[in-house]
């Protein structure tokens, strides 16, 4: 029976809208972060941080796909920037075509910097480029040190991981020395930044990060 | 699951090939994506049995290759395959190992299919 080579990534049909959407954004000049992390790891609080950290400086839109609570898009919108609710219809991820069909409802000519909150799932979003400049992830204490051994693949693909809630550090099982180094072996380029939403700790190199990583693409396109 | 999106994106490539090379009946799909790829072998075989329906891959056989972990030493340099992921070097017994392999995602390798019009499109 004849066969046919083929030798194609299954997802290459999103990583070629993906590629639309980084031509777009790069047109536009659009530095473009694809948020991660496990329900409730603290996706929305650091959006929430990050846009008042960051408001007076760069012009903030938020792409909204968490389906975790109802209530993301809302708390975004208090902090006075447009945001885009995605629909993912119980999907556990956002992909490019859903992130290419929120983009109308951003006035993209007035925004320096997009950040997409992704559904909180640690396995599926890594998957799924949209386009970003920067994958940044979230793991919180709560959730163990045993993370990056059990899902090596978004630690791989990002570029940044935060470790969120180290207030709590004194009364959960944190490894933070484990997580780390499990982290660093799925991904040795990757930054580690250390943070309490709740406390401010940390934020300060959280925000010098990012600003950092902005102006570089800035200046790359100047 | 994300596994009914690869299935989607995979159905998807099918059509492609046929419309490109004219066959109407795909008897097996050869795939491969790294064992730690995220991708649940029973829930995407679950899912194209459910997408497949009434396409021209229905009934398909679904062959899956996982590719091994492989980890590099940054003490030695040594790389090779390795059953677990974070583990220690096998040449050296450092812990100093990087991921080098097992992350690939899911690829279609290639589609047996009934007869093609135009073998070389
Ligand atoms: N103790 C503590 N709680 C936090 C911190 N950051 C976020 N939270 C809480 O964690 C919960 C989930 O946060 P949220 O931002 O909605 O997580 P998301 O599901 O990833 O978007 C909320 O109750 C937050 O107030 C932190 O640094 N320390
Ligand atoms: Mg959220
Ligand atoms: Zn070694």
């Amino acid at each position: 029976m004849p066969v046919i080579n083929v030798v194609r990534q299954v997802l290459d049909s999103n990583d070629r809208i993906a590629g639309g959407n980084r031509a777009l954004f790069d047109e536009k000049g659009i530095y473009v972060m694809n948020l991660m992390s496990s329900p409730g790891a603290g996706k929305t609080t650091l959006v929430e941080k990050t846009i008042d950290a960051l408001k007076g400086r760069y012009r903030i839109a938020v792409i909204e796909g968490d389906i975790q609570s109802t209530h993301d898009a809302e708390r975004v919108a208090r902090h006075g920037v447009p945001v885009v609710q995605i629909n993912t219809g119980g999907g556990c991820h956002i992909d490019a075509n859903m992130v290419r069909e929120a983009l109308p409802g951003l006035p993209l000519d007035e925004v320096d910097v997009l950040i997409n909150e992704n559904v909180g799932n640690l396995v599926c979003p890594a998957e799924f480029t949209i386009g970003e400049n920067d994958k940044v992830m979230i793991l919180s204490t709560p959730e163990g040190a045993d993370k990056p051994s059990k899902y090596p693949l978004m630690f791989h693909e990002s570029s940044v991981m935060i470790i969120n809630k180290i207030d709590l550090l004194p009364y959960v099982e944190f490894d933070i020395v484990k997580a780390k180094a499990d982290a660093l072996a799925c991904n040795p380029e990757l930054v580690i930044i250390e943070v309490s939403c709740r406390t401010g700790q940390g934020l300060d190199a959280w925000v010098e990060w990012l600003t950092t990583r902005v102006e570089t693409f800035r200046k790359g396109r100047a | 699951m994300h596994e009914m999106s690869l299935v989607c994106s995979l159905l998807d490539i099918v059509e492609e090939y046929a419309g490109r090379h004219g066959f109407s009946r795909v008897k097996s799909i050869r795939l491969s994506c790294g064992s730690l790829a995220g991708v649940e072998e029973k829930a995407l075989r679950f899912a194209f049995e459910v997408a497949s329906k009434g396409t021209r891959a229905e009934g398909a056989s679904l062959e899956l290759e996982v590719l091994p972990i492989v980890l590099r030493c940054l003490a030695c340099g040594a790389e090779g395959v390795s059953e677990d992921f974070p583990s220690a070097c096998r040449a050296c017994g450092s812990s100093e190992t990087v991921l080098a392999g097992g992350t690939e995602e899911l690829r279609c390798e290639d589609l047996e299919v009934d007869e093609v019009e135009r073998p070389c499109a």
